[in-house]
């Protein structure tokens, strides 16, 4: 059956347009539709005429610094996609040292059980992964990541820890992640990491880039061994 | 400079919010009642975007170190120099050694202190707006505490006290549907535009929580998650809708219901807990009417200031 799919385009409140991917996801796999999406962010973001560009998963939000743009855009956009050429890899691999299992992951053991898996398998599976950054949302620098594996797909807490700190690196439900800073959590915890996803102070002149890790990214995380390790990560943090 | 004797409950240093962020997960931030800080600043002889205080209750006293001149708007305070009261929306002068004290609200939820130069914290991702979940911007990232300091800009150079009237509360709140609308099922979106929503206790920077009857989806499905952005009102499973302010996160992943359009984003800021507000459906047109709305309000004040300058 051969069907021909455009994405869907909608304006979302007074200066807002909407680029939702998700009925073409059945021709194209979630990387290479978020692909599409940040390279048409990339030249809607050169083009200077967005407060803001977000991409979701799947879709793309455009912030208008003017709604007079938007019909103009609307058209333009639609074409933009059809002919979009995917950039080669352009996004860094970031590696990110952790800490797994006692007093900064404890519920390794309970993923393992869960998955009828040893905690050490359960590390050996999550460092072995190579996540894609699909975007960043909820807290400053938290990365969406791709990629988790089947075998650690683990339901989320019945009831989420009212605080949990920054650098804990979890599974909820289908996705790991990382969080940037101490908040509530409902995922389970792995590990920690010491490396500083989000540092508001790198920015002092507009070319500084305050978060770590940026939409195409790719992440990895490192087993290692002690806090020490821990700190030294820290001082020796990619930016 | 300023310094805090009491702080109030909730004050904090917002300028117009940040924005070209939130693609890192960044929220806009800035003032919840954004047309009250403009009027504020303008009567204060401040760019719209300089940065004032944002209150939320209780009694203040701040202690000027350098003559100023200030203007109160958005909620009424109770405005006092020592036995001298000072009017709510008019620029008063205060000398180097007085305290201001205020005391509210009064009515309303949210007031603004603009001082002439305004509030000098430091820049930080292009906007000095405190941003309390990410401890980033204004004030070393928090609410003021007794005891602070704040250093101010530039003295401007203003001779005597000028007023605004300040546009009407009501609680009816003008609203764009929002994209999912659609899932919800016939009743629910009947309910939604007719009927009055409680402000509940739970409310913050983040979002106004509304209570009322619950609003169900036609069929139970999960989204792919998404921007959202302040005025934005999601419906998480509870089927208690969430109307995000300016703190609110970049992405979420709960239905969006409608949208308040900006003109109106004050009100619900200024709709106080407990009571009740009423969605307006609108159309992009009376959207950009009541914008236009706006701009003349303030096109009409920037003449009178000029010709009382």
């Amino acid at each position: 059956m051969s069907v021909t799919l455009q994405p869907k385009l909608f304006r979302f409140g007074e200066r807002a347009l909407v680029l939702d991917c998700a009925c073409i996801s059945i021709n194209f796999s979630k990387l290479e539709i978020q692909k599409r999406i940040w390279s048409l962010a990339k030249i809607c973001h050169d083009s200077g005429e967005f407060e803001d560009i977000v991409p979701g998963n799947n879709n793309l939000t455009l912030f208008f610094k003017d709604s007079k743009n938007i019909a103009f855009w609307s058209k333009k956009l639609h074409k933009l996609l059809s002919n979009i050429e995917v950039q080669a890899e352009t996004g860094k691999l970031i590696k990110i040292p952790v800490k797994y299992g006692g007093e900064y992951g404890p519920d390794l053991n309970k993923v393992a059980e869960y998955n009828n898996l040893d905690p050490q398998e359960v590390i050996s599976i999550h460092t072995s992964t190579q996540y894609s950054v699909l975007f960043l949302g909820f807290q400053p620098g938290f990365p969406y990541l791709d990629g988790l594996d089947k075998r650690l797909f683990t339901p989320r807490l019945a009831n989420p820890r009212l605080s949990i700190p920054a650098g804990s690196v979890g599974i909820g439900g289908e996705q790991t992640g990382i969080y940037p800073a101490q908040s509530p959590g409902g995922w389970q915890l792995i590990g920690r990491s010491a490396v500083s996803l989000f540092d508001s102070a790198l920015t002092g002149n507009n070319s500084a880039q305050p978060s770590l890790l940026s939409p195409g990214d790719t992440v990895q995380f490192i087993a290692i061994e002690s806090l020490n390790e821990i700190e030294e990560a820290r001082l020796e943090a990619p930016r | 400079m300023i310094e805090f004797i009491e702080s109030g409950l909730f004050t904090t240093v917002q300028d117009l919010g940040r924005t070209g962020f939130r693609h890192l997960g960044v929220s806009l931030a800035g003032a919840l009642d954004r047309q009250a800080l403009i009027l504020a600043n303008r009567l204060t002889g401040n760019g719209d975007n300089d940065a004032g205080l944002e209150l939320t209750a209780g009694n203040m006293k701040i202690k000027f170190h350098r003559d100023a001149w200030f203007t109160l708007t958005g909620a009424q305070y109770e405005i006092r120099i020592g036995d001298r009261q000072i009017w709510h929306g008019w620029r008063s002068k205060i000398n180097a050694g007085d305290i201001l004290q205020l005391r509210g609200p009064l009515s309303g939820m949210r007031a603004y202190l603009a001082i002439d130069g305004g509030i000098n914290v430091p820049v930080c991702l292009g906007s000095r707006s405190t941003l309390m979940s990410a401890e980033l911007g204004g004030y070393e990232g928090r609410t003021l505490r007794s005891g602070d300091k704040l250093t101010l800009g530039e003295k401007r150079s203003l001779s005597k006290p000028i007023g605004a009237v300040q546009r009407g509360y009501s609680n009816e709140i003008r609203a764009l549907p929002g994209p999912e609308m659609a899932l919800f099922t016939q009743e629910s979106r009947k309910i939604f535009w007719s009927s009055q929503w409680q402000v509940s206790n739970d409310s913050n920077r983040m979002g106004a929580r509304l209570s009322g009857e619950a609003l169900a989806l036609v069929e139970e499905q999960s989204l792919n998650s998404h921007a959202v952005m302040p005025g934005t009102i999601q419906v998480p499973p509870s089927g208690q809708p969430i109307a995000l302010l300016a703190d609110g996160q970049t992405t979420g992943g709960y239905p969006r219901i409608a949208t308040v359009i900006e003109a109106d984003l004050w009100k619900l800021a200024q709709t106080r807990p407990g009571s009740k507000v009423q969605f307006i459906h609108v159309s992009p047109n009376q959207a950009d009417d009541a914008n236009y709305e706006w701009e003349q309000y303030f096109y009409r004040l920037q003449r009178a200031i000029d010709a009382n300058s």
